[in-house]
């Protein structure tokens, strides 16, 4: 597959408050077909970053999409075509059925008084299954595990159309099996090339070895190192950025880390 | 469709409603002659004109009171429907903009201290918009017209202008301006029940309804709270603060007529939800009938209970606080 940047972050940096700053210069690349996983301990900036590229946050910097589009060019409308956002979960007020809730992706192409046609209702469908949550459809969201939740979050960002989806700690509240399910799901998604890209914003360098071709460590607000899990999951750096030890193994050209077991009191 | 039979009882239980109320009442009728009225006055030249007394009484007296009911139980509980899922927050109403104090200050003001040249309705409808206005601008100063904002604006503003409504009434200057007053508070739709306030309250309304009912579904996407919307490309702020000022608009221009009537937007939009399922499409629709519905019934109740007219304000609220219990207790499984 020829390889297309999706997404070029150049300087960008974002500063809450006068002495928290959240991100600094930030810059790295996307490209087509890519799964990359942003890196780091709780407060790195993972989340920030994120809302940054999605612009519900405005830093300084530029974001260049399809590699050279300025990403504050586009109207909201537009950038929801391009960015699918996957929040960490959904505290829902109201009890939607599932079918209505990943509707809600459908937003972007309407105007502010459409409805959805037979159409959307169709790639709603078309999506569910997809992703295997037909059974699902009929459901309310309150009634939904984390898992299903998270697959919910997901659908809805595909029939948004989203070139790039977005994930804010996909696994977060999720056991292993269903955060294998999940991430899973998002590589075959990108590589079956459904979505061009998948940016998942993760704690976990176990995880993110095994399940990204691109992992972008950040340590507060800063990229420490950019590459393949193989060059950036290194003991010596996950050390100094986790503050613990990681012991690291390949296996069948997995990289595999596993943080060890500190003896000190 | 889901829900075909519910949805259907909603619907002729408006037509319905409005037929029961043109049947009560101390002249008895039966629903022959009523429906005789009724058509006679729709198609002049088909059906022979029944006696005038009845026709007087149906047409001038018990026809406008129910249409005027039914206008300010559409627009009380589609904008508390609205509103409710705009701030997130199934306990809100329109009146947690500031309106029904604001609107009960502008009445007591007028009734007080104004000639009765005045009208009271005019009065109580520019201090409505004046207070929804005092909170929205509150909101947008400090909190750039957030959820949190715009609901402790509302709460500010009621506060302030219950106190000045209190201190109105303490310097009412005779017995039966306070008793007026008093009164007005209760609210009561016979003061609506004219066919020319009718048709402005329907100025007013009508177009509000319909923009609320055509952005029906844009309701669900504001419901998920602003980062989602925004990272749907909706921009939270601007439509929340439109559809605000619409149900502000159109409800000041019910509540100057009939008085404060509480309970409907908060209650109405809830058993809509409980019967239909929460998806907004569904929900301010039936909404709109079954808010008709209810005041319309509400208002016979008030009109027919006793011999004397009960006010219809105190009517809502006691019905509505033990229906409330009960909904919330069935509803469990709805709100986390």
């Amino acid at each position: 597959m020829e390889m297309r940047c999706v997404l070029r972050v150049e300087g960008l940096s974002y500063t809450y408050s006068r002495d928290l700053v959240a991100l600094r210069d930030v810059e790295f690349e996307v490209y087509s077909g890519e799964v990359v996983t942003v890196l780091g301990p709780n407060g790195a900036g993972k989340t920030t970053l994120l809302k940054c590229i999605l612009r519900l946050l405005e830093p300084r910097g530029v974001v260049y999409i399809n590699g050279k589009r300025r990403w504050d060019e586009l109207s909201s409308r537009e950038l929801a075509k391009y960015f699918g956002y996957v929040p960490q979960t959904h505290h829902s007020i109201f009890a939607y059925r599932v079918l209505d809730f990943i509707l809600m992706g459908r937003a972007p192409h309407h105007t502010m008084f459409s409805l959805p046609s037979r159409r959307d209702y169709e790639k709603v469908h078309e999506v569910a299954k997809l992703l295997g949550i037909e059974d699902l459809l009929e459901r309310s969201i309150t009634e939904l595990s984390g898992g299903q939740m998270q697959l919910v979050l997901i659908a809805r960002a595909l029939v948004q159309e989203a070139k790039v989806l977005l994930l804010d700690e996909p696994t977060a509240h999720l056991d292993i099996v269903n955060s294998v399910r999940v991430l899973s799901v998002v590589r075959k998604l990108v590589k079956s090339g459904r979505v061009d890209a998948a940016i998942m914003a993760m704690h976990d360098p176990v995880l993110a070895a095994s399940f990204s071709d691109k992992v972008l460590l950040m340590s507060r607000g800063r990229v420490v190192a950019c590459g393949s899990p193989r060059d950036v999951l290194r003991p010596e750096v996950l050390r100094e950025v986790y503050g613990v030890d990681f012991v690291r193994f390949e296996h069948c050209g997995f990289v595999v880390v596993v943080p060890r077991a500190s003896t000190e009191v | 469709m889901r829900k075909l039979v519910p949805k259907l009882f909603v619907s002729f239980s408006l037509p319905l409603a409005i037929l029961i109320s043109l049947l009560l009442g101390h002249y008895r009728t039966d629903p022959k002659t009523v429906l005789e009225v009724v058509l006679s006055a729709v198609f002049p030249h088909l059906i022979h004109s029944p006696p005038e007394t009845v026709r007087v009484i149906v047409l001038l007296y018990r026809a406008p009171r129910a249409i005027a009911a039914a206008i300010t139980g559409a627009v009380l509980a589609v904008s508390g429907a609205a509103l409710q899922s705009m701030l997130r927050n199934p306990l809100v109403d329109t009146y947690i903009l500031g309106i029904a104090s604001g609107a009960g200050f502008g009445a007591a003001l007028a009734i007080a201290f104004l000639p009765p040249t005045v009208p009271v309705e005019l009065v109580a409808f520019c201090f409505s918009l004046i207070a929804f206005m005092l909170a929205f601008v509150l909101a947008w100063s400090w909190g750039r017209g957030g959820v949190i904002a715009l609901v402790l604006s509302g709460v500010i503003v009621n506060a302030f202008f219950s106190a000045a409504l209190a201190l109105v009434k303490y310097l009412a200057p005779d017995p039966h301006r306070l008793a007026s007053i008093v009164f007005w508070l209760m609210g009561d739709i016979g003061q609506a029940a004219f066919w020319y306030k009718i048709m402005r309250m329907l100025a007013i309304s009508l177009p509000c309804i319909l923009v609320i009912w055509f952005m029906r579904w844009r309701l669900n996407v504001l419901s998920l709270g602003d980062e989602e919307a925004r990272a749907l490309g909706v921009n939270p702020t601007v439509e929340r603060g439109l559809l605000t000022a619409i149900c502000a608009l159109m409800t000041s221009a019910t509540v100057a007529y009939t008085g404060i009537i509480g309970w409907v937007g908060l209650l109405v939009p809830h058993i809509v939800r409980l019967m239909l399922g929460t998806d907004n499409r569904v929900v301010v629709t039936y909404s709109i009938v079954f808010g008709a519905t209810y005041m319309v019934l509400a208002d016979d109740l008030a009109r027919c209970l006793t011999s004397e007219e009960l006010p219809i304000g105190v009517l809502t609220t006691i019905m509505g606080a033990p229906l409330y219990i009960y909904l919330l207790r069935r509803a469990s499984g709805v709100w986390r």
